[in-house]
């Protein structure tokens, strides 16, 4: 049989193929940018921790850091209070409040992040300040203010999610479980939150992913502070201070000036890349526990 | 009576959670409601922004938001619906298709700022465009991509498939089919997509920050080269960082207020569709 030209399969994969190369000449744009920034530092442009582009020293230890001790505080707000809210809409209301309740929750996380932003630098700032002053911060500037506004950001993100992980487990179940005598509680105790716990590490685990691409609401609390580096990884003392995530630097002032030196832009590049090669990993592990999830209870 | 005890507990402090976060999220549209109403008042809409803030209204941010996000639906759209009609009919039954819908859900997951400064670097040094309305469309557009893409998708696998059948049977061939059967049965997933897909635009300032959108001084674009345009989220951003005067601060939080209510008439909007299919498959 002879093919004719056929326009509308023609112009659909014209489309996706447009998509498709905007996709990929980013990311090849991003690694080719980048390449000679890990060429003058090598493996020093991850390990590093000291970042000081007039002499040509790039090293992004420090905003690592920011960004994984930022992100941390925000996912251990966020998790339980979105994960035991979910539990709550799922297991205890009526359908109907349920949904008034995710609905509510959802229309929220529209909320613009500058908008968070600018809540974090009229608002919360001033109390992180006043409440810890017995430990004499600089500023309200800290790590600690930027995680818990992105704590309050992801919030609606991890309770939709948990919702939904909630909600894929089989109402069968419940019932077989009421029907031995377990209460509600301990319905969603031993049956529900058992069952979801794949679904939930995935609301986890997009929440995070989320937050460590926030940039924002983070640059305007977090102080911007370079060369932060703690004395050692585990002490809280620096969560009060000062810091640098690698989105707050990406966002900021310098990436303006470092286009046209190749190698400041490529440092600035290799950040993306790192953020980028971060987000990926964990949001891919996510969508995967979040399918398993899903495909579980559907046989 | 320790089992009802402990279902007590758990009870209350699962509620207490739920209650907790409704009152912190409430509580910043009240927060920005409170603030930022007195600020809104005719002129607020109508005028240009003068003296940094202290003055005049916000009409050109208004204009240049609406531009972007005018020009990232545009630009979004085919792309969108080219995506959906591949993955949905072409790749049917192809192993590329989980590959293809992975693909979306991590699209959707990029940081923002990644965005711009790809963008940076594409529009406005290679391509000279400088800042322009069009690098900031085309990103936003891009962005929306995956939201969009998805919701279609879903909305065309809910399509009923004696609908399909009956079209073959009539002896449609698959483009026809495509072209009276598909699209137009998929057109409100379409728009519902681009609804959540603007909704979280509208908002965005990481990505047009370097490539589109100035502070002050830009009226409409006349051209695409060196042509920014002012933005709602620019200008909080830019006022949030250095303004302690109380006017600017009321003007401020004028602004974040407009800019909260033009993502919830979007959201909303889109609310009724979204909420007819995730509700479908409700397990009670």
């Amino acid at each position: 049989m002879k093919q004719s030209l056929n326009y509308t399969r023609l112009s659909a994969w014209f489309f996706t193929a447009v998509a498709l190369v905007a996709l990929v000449g980013g990311l090849g744009l991003l690694i080719l940018d980048s390449i000679p920034a890990f060429k003058h530092e090598g493996l020093g442009f991850v390990t590093g921790t000291r970042w000081f582009f007039r002499q040509e020293e790039f090293g992004a230890a420090p905003m690592i850091y920011g960004s994984c001790i930022v992100a941390l505080i925000a996912i251990f707000l966020a998790a339980p209070i979105g994960i035991s809210a979910a539990v709550f809409g799922v297991e205890f209301l009526p359908s109907k409040w349920r949904l008034a309740l995710k609905v509510t929750i959802e229309l929220l996380a529209g909320i613009p992040s500058v908008v968070y932003g600018l809540l974090g630098i009229l608002l919360l700032r001033n109390w992180i300040y006043e409440l810890f002053s017995p430990f004499e911060p600089l500023s309200g500037d800290t790590l600690l203010t930027a995680g818990i506004l992105l704590g309050i950001m992801i919030l609606p993100t991890v309770m939709t999610l948990a919702d939904d992980a909630l909600r894929s487990v089989p109402g069968k179940q419940r019932l077989a479980a009421r029907g031995l005598g377990l209460n509600a509680s301990e319905t969603a105790l031993y049956v529900s939150l058992p069952q979801a716990l794949p679904g939930l590490l995935a609301a986890i685990l997009l929440g995070i992913g989320r937050a460590l691409g926030e940039t924002i609401a983070i640059f305007l609390v977090v102080g911007r502070q370079d060369n932060q580096w703690p004395t050692s990884v585990l002490s809280m003392k620096p969560w009060l201070e000062s810091g640098q995530t690698l989105t707050s630097k990406l966002g900021g002032s310098e990436s303006n000036i470092a286009y046209g030196q190749p190698l400041h832009w490529g440092a600035i590049t290799g950040l993306g890349l790192i953020l980028l090669a971060a987000v990926i990993a964990i949001t891919y592990t996510g969508l995967w526990l979040h399918q398993l999830a899903l495909r579980k209870h559907e046989a | 009576m320790k089992r009802r005890a402990i279902h007590y507990c758990f009870r209350a402090l699962t509620g207490l959670s739920a209650l907790a976060a409704c009152i912190v999220l409430l509580g910043i549209i009240g927060f920005i409601v409170s603030r930022g109403w007195s600020a809104l008042s005719w002129s607020f809409f109508t005028e240009e922004i003068t003296l940094v803030g202290a003055s005049g209204g916000i009409f050109y941010n208004i204009m240049g938001t609406l531009i972007l996000l005018l020009t990232a639906t545009i630009c979004c759209t085919p792309l969108a619906v080219g995506l959906a009609i591949v993955h949905s009919v072409y790749l049917d039954g192809h192993p590329l298709r989980k590959k293809l819908t992975m693909l979306l859900y991590l699209l959707n997951g990029v940081p923002s700022i990644l965005f711009g400064i790809v963008g940076m670097v594409l529009f406005v040094q290679w391509f000279g465009w400088g800042k322009s309305w069009l690098s900031g469309g085309i990103l936003l557009g891009l962005m929306m991509l995956p939201t969009v893409t998805i919701t279609l998708i879903e909305r065309i696998s809910s399509i009923p498939s004696r609908y399909l059948e009956a079209a073959r049977g009539l002896g449609l061939n698959q483009s026809q089919l495509i072209r009276s059967v598909i699209m137009p049965q998929s057109i409100g997933g379409l728009i519902t997509g681009l609804l959540l897909g603007l909704a979280r635009a509208a908002g965005e300032t990481a990505p047009i920050m370097f490539t589109a959108t100035i502070f002050a001084g830009a009226t409409l674009p006349s051209g695409i080269k060196e042509s920014p345009v002012l933005s709602l989220p620019y200008h909080i951003f830019i006022l949030a960082q250095d303004s302690y005067d109380p006017i600017v601060k009321t003007r401020l939080w004028g602004a974040a207020l407009v800019l909260v209510l033009i993502v919830f008439i979007l959201s909303l909007a889109a609310l009724p569709a979204r909420l007819r299919i995730h509700e479908e498959a409700d397990h009670a």
